[in-house]
């Protein structure tokens, strides 16, 4: 325990030292925490709507919803989905970094030579990577409940849009995509040697996220509990999958003589 | 005698490819061991094997005392280990550098901090402590790595290639420190191509290239491969000295090249006033006398099978008797 917050520690000091790769983090991140908070409080000015004969109570399957009710919900529910996004776009960048940087400033080997254990090392670089975006996930969830009961026209609004479905996607697929994330750039960094295309590599981790925005606008996917369940185990597994083969490339023996 | 490092048919393969075969190795403890060999000769995976970085595939070895295989762990707690790369954290200073590896090596915050400060003073970085590796010089970023190596006090230290890349003032720092650990007592296992600095700081030298070609002392080495021999400088054309030296049963072989004699002896300690004597009731006119000293790099071009190119150095092939 003691190695893997040494381990923190020293990552903490790396990346506050990148003011770029911060900013690069953060403004999006801000961006896409504040769209859904901002949409929200617009959808609840009483302003008009023309949604040229679309009917969005379909759209979001609830019926008997006023025109500005069903726009709220649909707004909040497809934007919300953003959430799901942060644990793939930050843990990627921090771990190419944490990971790819080692390799590249030939800082693993005399890393390795210490006593410290693989898993603590693995630990250690994923906890850098995983506890900033999971609380900051979290912390924008909680922040974006607040705006719903603020900003919610009524409360079947408020349901709809915080609904059991969507907490399993905050609370579930956010650390699983984030865990995800990281096992994935643990196996792309043995084989590249630029940060960059490890996140490119990288990228298909978002394909549950679009999944998501694109079907639920578009109509075709109505995210309900069960879906939102059924995808969490479906993660569950994939995580159990990449971390199964992140450990097995991050192991001193193999780090050394197969990774280019 | 307790040995640092034993090895016993040490082997690695990679695939086909055997990198080291069958190494057979015993190191005592508080011995400068260089470990000299071409590109690719399977220098740093012997080290990386011995640093418990990476696994053996056939024989055995013990550093330290401890069992490669069966205690990494306590390998890699009393081994140092300076990289061919120094392999820094460029955005962290020295400092931070050198307390990072101190604590994963287990030593206290405060103690880690200590060590830092000691090792920085010694090698004169101490001012340059709350800097950014990133702006150090290369002999710089090599003198913070050594000390990292140094940190825990390990008993054995492998230094690949230390001077690699230096210039000669920042080099000579180098192998002046290396002087000082084996003072210390330490066990130092050296691989270097740079043989004369080899030469100067090793105890022990291994010539190797896939398999062990030779191990001893530089003297031992010099001595089984070109013999003990005297460098005699006369005025004029020595050749003409040759017969001469022909009724002197105890030298076993020789040869002149241009003022030079060079005379292959048993005991040039017994044996030269001897010659001397001879040469000059002969009417030679010495210039000098001097012991024919070989080079690191001719025992390892004669070991490793390169051509030689100067006439003078392997004296038994250039016979006149």
């Amino acid at each position: 325990m003691q190695n893997i917050l040494i381990i923190l520690h020293k990552e903490w000091l790396e990346i506050r030292q990148q003011r770029g790769l911060l900013l690069g983090i953060i403004i999006p991140f801000l961006v896409l925490a504040l769209l859904p908070i901002a949409l929200l409080y617009v959808t609840s000015l009483n302003i008009a709507v023309n949604l040229h004969g679309i009917n969005l109570s379909k759209v979001v399957a609830i019926a008997d919803l006023s025109p500005r009710e069903a726009l709220q919900v649909f707004t909040g529910r497809e934007f919300s989905t953003f959430y799901a996004l942060f644990p793939v776009m930050m843990p990627s960048v921090i771990a190419s970094y944490s990971i790819v940087g080692e390799k590249t400033s030939h800082t693993l080997e005399p890393l390795l030579a210490t006593p410290v254990r693989i898993w603590e090392l693995l630990v250690g670089k994923s906890l850098i990577a995983l506890l900033p975006s999971i609380i900051l996930t979290w912390f924008c969830g909680l922040c974006f409940v607040v705006a719903a009961a603020l900003f919610s026209i009524s409360g079947r609004v408020f349901v709809a849009i915080i609904s059991p479905a969507w907490l399993v996607v905050l609370l579930l697929w956010t650390p699983l995509l984030a865990l995800i994330a990281v096992a994935v750039m643990v196996a792309v960094s043995s084989r590249v040697n630029d940060p960059r295309t490890a996140q490119q590599m990288s990228a298909w981790v978002v394909i549950p996220f679009l999944a998501l925005f694109y079907g639920q606008l578009l109509g075709f996917v109505s995210l309900s509990i069960v879906l939102a369940l059924g995808v969490a185990l479906i993660l569950l597994i994939l995580m159990a999958l990449t971390i199964w083969l992140a450990t097995r490339l991050f192991q001193r023996e193999v780090i050394l003589t197969r990774w280019k | 005698m307790t040995y640092a490092i034993e090895t016993n048919g040490l082997t690695r393969r990679f695939g086909e490819l055997t990198a080291v075969e069958a190494l057979s190795l015993t190191i005592p403890a508080g011995t400068v061991f260089g470990f000299l060999g071409p590109n690719g000769a399977g220098k740093t995976t012997t080290v990386r094997m011995l640093a418990a970085l990476i696994a053996l595939s056939e024989g055995d070895a013990r550093v330290a005392g401890y069992t490669l295989g069966r205690e990494n762990q306590q390998i890699r707690r009393v081994t140092g280990i300076l990289t061919e790369t120094p392999g820094l954290y460029e955005r962290l200073t020295a400092v931070e550098n050198l307390v990072f590896f101190a604590r994963l090596y287990g030593l206290s915050p405060q103690r880690a901090i200590e060590q830092a400060e000691h090792y920085l003073r010694l090698l004169d970085l101490w001012e340059r402590r709350n800097e950014r590796v990133s702006g150090f010089s290369k002999g710089m970023r090599q003198k913070v790595a050594i000390a990292r190596a140094l940190l825990h006090e390990p008993q054995v230290l492998f230094l690949d290639e230390p001077t690699s890349g230096l210039d000669p003032e920042a080099a000579r720092v180098v192998l002046d420190f290396i002087k000082v650990l084996r003072n210390e007592g330490r066990t130092i296992f050296l691989t270097t191509h740079n043989l004369p600095e080899a030469d100067e700081v090793c105890d022990l030298i291994g010539i190797f290239r896939t398999r062990l070609l030779r191990v001893d002392t530089p003297h031992n080495l010099r001595v089984s491969l070109f013999g003990n021999g005297t460098r005699v400088r006369v005025v004029g054309e020595a050749t003409i000295w040759l017969e001469t030296l022909h009724t002197l049963d105890f030298i076993r072989d020789m040869s002149a090249h241009d003022d030079t004699l060079f005379i292959l002896l048993d005991d040039p300690d017994a044996q030269n006033p001897l010659l001397v004597r001879h040469l000059v009731e002969a009417g030679a006119q010495i210039r000098a006398v001097e012991p024919m000293a070989h080079s690191l790099e001719e025992v390892y071009r004669e070991l490793l099978g390169a051509k030689q190119s100067n006439h003078q150095m392997p004296l038994a092939r250039v016979s006149s008797r």
